[in-house]
């Protein structure tokens, strides 16, 4: 029983975070510039799945970067791509190759923020879809109008989306091939098994 | 072939003998037998012809014949369809990996047997550079999907406008809904196999013997039109999950596919997500020389 | 005098020479045979039977479809014998309309077995079921074939009827009915042919082709059989037939031969030339496709039947010879058979419409209900023939009803 507790108590976390993302998200593009396209609306609750996410959408604390980087202490950075990734540990990389590098997405200057919209308009990691966009035109809008990626819920009604980051992780972004579920039943016949189909 | 005796399973397995003999006659006797116990399930009337008060009678008396039969509560809707819609479907080959997921939710939603194993969906795989079906492989197995140099089609039940099975069927069982979804009265079926002859995508199939269908995977919300569970000799297919749209939900094969690729929703909507792709990406429909006017579109997104 | 045409008629079909019970003992374990299996189908549903949701159509419609071709014959001697008062065939008419209603019974009862559900027969009844017309095929078929059942009985009976009360027929009456029936034969079997015609999921079939073939093949499988039997009548019964009858009804196989043999040519030039995707059945029949090659050997066996019949039969020597004429129905019936049951039904499936070859092969439950229909259809045949033929021979006659 208690197995199940937790395993219910951590499922509800992870809905409450991602409740909390999908809400800010729907405010929160109420903010947004660029598209006259009306933006989806996502209500959390009746008709929502959960559906297991690969990836975390948001990282683990927003801010690890204060551990090592602003005002208290102030490292001489050798802003290199090696320089960087070989500091940083845990990242391994594989998004653009030598086109896309830490820096075109992450702030240098204000960590808890990703690069900003070209007016200026700072790009929270809650709004990280903002960002792909920027390269990803086609995709961000293929996704907007519910093209590009998995959708569940109603389809006259409310519905439960997924953010970027919910699939693709941002250093990895491709998606590896997965095991396919089993082939079917080959009917029978004269020269096959007697499976009956 | 092993003889088992008395093993209903043999196709071959005919003993000329005195217990055969009973069987056959008493079988024979049985099959009237029943239909004549089972008189209500005998007379029962065309569902197009059924008074609202007689389809009501009807589903309780199926809920009631599915709770002596496997033992759980079944609801046994009958969902009008739902007004000013047309269901439309959508498939990104673009993105589809292959990976049969949405085969296997709707073999769950729907409860469709498993032995012998009957499967609404078909993922096609092809060769890059062909789109010819008989080099096509339904029955690929890879240790990892999507493959090199390969692309999957998934088929089903395309819901044509002019649907062939529809006018095939002598006694009219299987119909188009106001709705588009086209149907199957179960009750109603003589079995004949015509309509599966006249479906030029495979889409229908023959319950050859009684399904089989593992107790704790039963899915026991269900429609009279759509997938309650089916008894032997009668046709079945995919109902683009009537149980589930015309309540407002997506279909099971729709939620199952994990990289979002099969999209559904009311062509009369032009806000709807199947009118956005038909206005902006490039569609296109299988054998569509036969004009059997799918509602069932293919596109790339890319 | 109705009671003295029963009880006749009975003692009739009760009394005979000893290879008349051998003959009726034989049908009877035939028929008995294809109760059993079908019960044994009942018992388990059609997984019984080879059929898969590949080929899901076999024995039971291919002799479905022979059947109607061999009802539709008798037609063939009716139009010399009334239209053109060809007076030697006019005696053999009343055997081919007794031929037309057995074929028709073992037609529905192959229709029946084929059902997945024949308890719920009652749906194919028009307004009390929902037969689905005009749109469906099928329900068509199954009205023109029981109204030429009920059509030839009619024609047939009142023949019968006439004669055994010694009288001459009235044409005036009957005429219109027998007149009627021409046509009504030509559309049993088109109509049989459009059911498979109308498919367009099914390119072999899709064929306009496929109704010219039927009638043709039909008008050679019917006539051929009637031969056969009317020399047997002529052995065993005091049943006259002209041997310029015989000759005649041979020649007119001889050209609804050589149709079908051009017809046939013409569908694989088509396909061979054209050289299409679309070539895969018959590719699929004649030389076998992807490895699979079930049917390859019987298609060049029907085909050289065909041919070498047609031969015997185009040449007045061998046409006018009983050996080679017998040799000449029997290997038409035969290839016929093959080429309009299983080398029709089957290749319409492969390759599947998503482009998969299974193949099919029958059962032996199924081949026992097709020896049992067949048993019951030829019972029939034989108990009809055993009150036609007194009557036409004038033994069985109002006047004289005690039996020789």
């Amino acid at each position: 029983m208690t197995e199940n507790k937790r395993t219910g108590r951590n499922a509800l976390f992870l809905a409450v975070v991602v409740t909390g993302a999908v809400a800010f998200f729907a405010w929160a593009g109420g903010l947004g510039a660029e598209s006259a396209e009306p933006v989806p609306k996502a209500l959390p609750g009746e008709g929502a799945e959960e559906f297991p996410a690969p990836f975390e959408p948001l990282p683990k604390t927003i801010t690890p970067c204060r551990a090592c980087h602003g005002p208290e202490k102030d490292f001489k950075i050798n802003w290199t791509r090696e320089e960087v990734l070989r500091v940083h540990t845990n990242i391994q990389l594989h998004h653009g190759g030598v086109r896309v590098w830490c820096l075109d997405c992450h702030s240098a200057k204000e960590r808890e923020y990703l690069v900003p919209l070209s007016d200026g308009t700072p790009i929270t990691f809650e709004h990280s879809y903002e960002l792909c966009g920027k390269c990803h035109g086609t995709k961000y809008r293929d996704w907007r109008n519910g093209i590009h990626g998995k959708r569940i819920g109603y389809w006259n009604g409310p519905k439960t989306y997924h953010l970027c980051t919910h699939c693709h992780n941002p250093h990895r972004p491709l998606f590896r091939p997965i095991k396919p579920m089993p082939p079917p039943e080959k009917p029978r016949t004269p020269k096959t098994s007697d499976a009956r189909h | 072939m092993s003889e088992r005796k008395g093993d209903s399973r043999d196709r071959e397995g005919l003993h000329l003998n005195r217990r055969s003999f009973l069987t056959g006659t008493v079988g024979m006797a049985g099959m009237l037998a029943v239909s004549a116990c089972d008189w209500q399930a005998f007379v029962q009337q065309h569902f197009t012809r059924m008074s609202p008060e007689q389809i009501k009678d009807t589903l309780q008396r199926l809920e009631a014949d599915y709770k002596a039969k496997y033992g759980k509560n079944f609801v046994v809707g009958a969902e009008g369809p739902i007004e000013g819609t047309l269901y439309g479907y959508a498939l990104d080959i673009q993105r589809c990996i292959g990976c049969r997921k949405c085969v296997h939710a709707c073999v769950e939603e729907n409860n469709l047997t498993r032995d012998p194993e009957i499967q609404y969906i078909r993922v096609l795989r092809f060769e890059n550079g062909t789109m010819d079906l008989e080099e096509s492989d339904i029955y690929y197995d890879a240790d990892r999907v999507p493959q090199e140099g390969y692309y999957y089609i998934p088929v089903q039940c395309q819901h044509c406008e002019n649907s062939r099975c529809e006018q095939a069927c002598p006694i009219g069982a299987t119909w188009k809904e106001p709705d588009g979804i086209v149907v199957v009265d179960y009750n109603w079926c003589i079995g004949c196999r015509y309509c599966l002859a006249a479906c030029p995508y495979m889409a229908r199939w023959f319950n050859w013997t009684d399904p089989v269908i593992p107790e704790d995977k039963l899915n026991t919300d269900t429609h009279y039109l759509g997938n309650r569970p089916r008894m032997r000799n009668v046709m079945e297919k995919c109902t683009f999950c009537i149980h589930r749209v015309r309540k407002g939900l997506y279909p099971a094969c729709v939620e199952a596919c994990p990289v979002g690729a099969r999209k559904f929703g009311n062509l009369l909507d032009p806000n709807s997500e199947i009118s956005w792709i038909l206005k902006n990406k490039r569609v296109f429909r299988l054998k569509e020389d036969l004009n059997t006017q799918p509602k069932f579109y293919y596109f790339f997104s890319t | 005098m109705r009671s003295g045409f029963v009880s006749g008629a009975i003692e009739r079909l009760l009394k005979g020479p000893p290879l008349y019970y051998a003959w009726l003992a034989f049908l009877s374990v035939l028929v008995s045979v294809g109760v059993l299996a079908y019960a044994w189908q009942l018992k388990n549903g059609l997984v019984v039977t080879g059929m898969t949701s590949y080929v899901s159509w076999g024995l039971y419609i291919g002799n479905f479809t022979f059947l109607v071709g061999v009802a539709a014959a008798a037609v063939l001697l009716i139009i010399p014998a009334y239209l053109y008062d060809f007076g030697p065939i006019k005696e053999v008419v009343i055997v081919a309309e007794a031929l037309a209603v057995s074929a028709i019974l073992m037609v529905l009862m192959f229709v029946t077995a084929d059902l997945g559900r024949p308890d719920r027969f009652w749906h194919l009844i028009p307004f009390l079921g929902m037969l689905n017309i005009p749109r469906s095929m099928l329900s068509w078929d199954l009205v023109v074939v029981n109204g030429y059942l009920v059509l030839s009985l009619t024609i047939a009976g009142y023949l019968l009827y006439k004669a055994y009360q010694r009288q001459e027929p009235n044409m005036s009456l009957i005429l219109p009915f027998i007149l009627l029936s021409i046509p009504w034969a030509v559309s049993i079997h088109t109509v049989t042919a459009f059911l498979y015609n109308g498919l367009p999921a099914r390119p072999f079939w899709n064929a306009s082709i496929l109704a010219p073939r039927f009638l043709a093949s039909a008008f050679c499988s019917g006539p051929a059989l009637i031969i056969l039997i009317y020399q047997i009548v002529r052995r065993y019964t005091k049943f006259h037939v002209t041997n310029e009858a015989l000759f005649k009804i041979a020649e007119l196989i001889c050209y609804a031969m050589a149709i079908n043999l051009f017809l046939l040519g013409a569908e694989l030039f088509k396909e061979i030339y054209s050289d299409t995707l679309h070539l895969a059945p018959l590719k699929y029949l004649y030389s076998g496709l992807h490895g699979k090659d079930a049917l390859v050997p019987w298609m060049w066996t029907a085909l050289v039947f065909n041919v070498i019949a047609f031969l015997l039969f185009l040449v007045p020597t061998s046409r006018k010879n009983f050996k080679t004429l017998n040799l000449g129905c029997l290997l038409m019936i035969v290839g016929i058979w093959i080429e309009k049951g299983l080398g029709l039904v089957v290749p319409g499936f492969i390759p599947a419409p998503l482009g998969e070859v299974w193949e099919y092969a029958p059962t032996i439950t199924e081949i026992l209900v097709m020896v049992g229909i067949w048993g019951v259809g030829i019972l029939v045949f034989t108990l009809l023939l055993k009150i036609i033929i007194p009557i036409e021979t004038g033994e069985f006659t109002v006047d004289n009803q005690v039996t020789a």
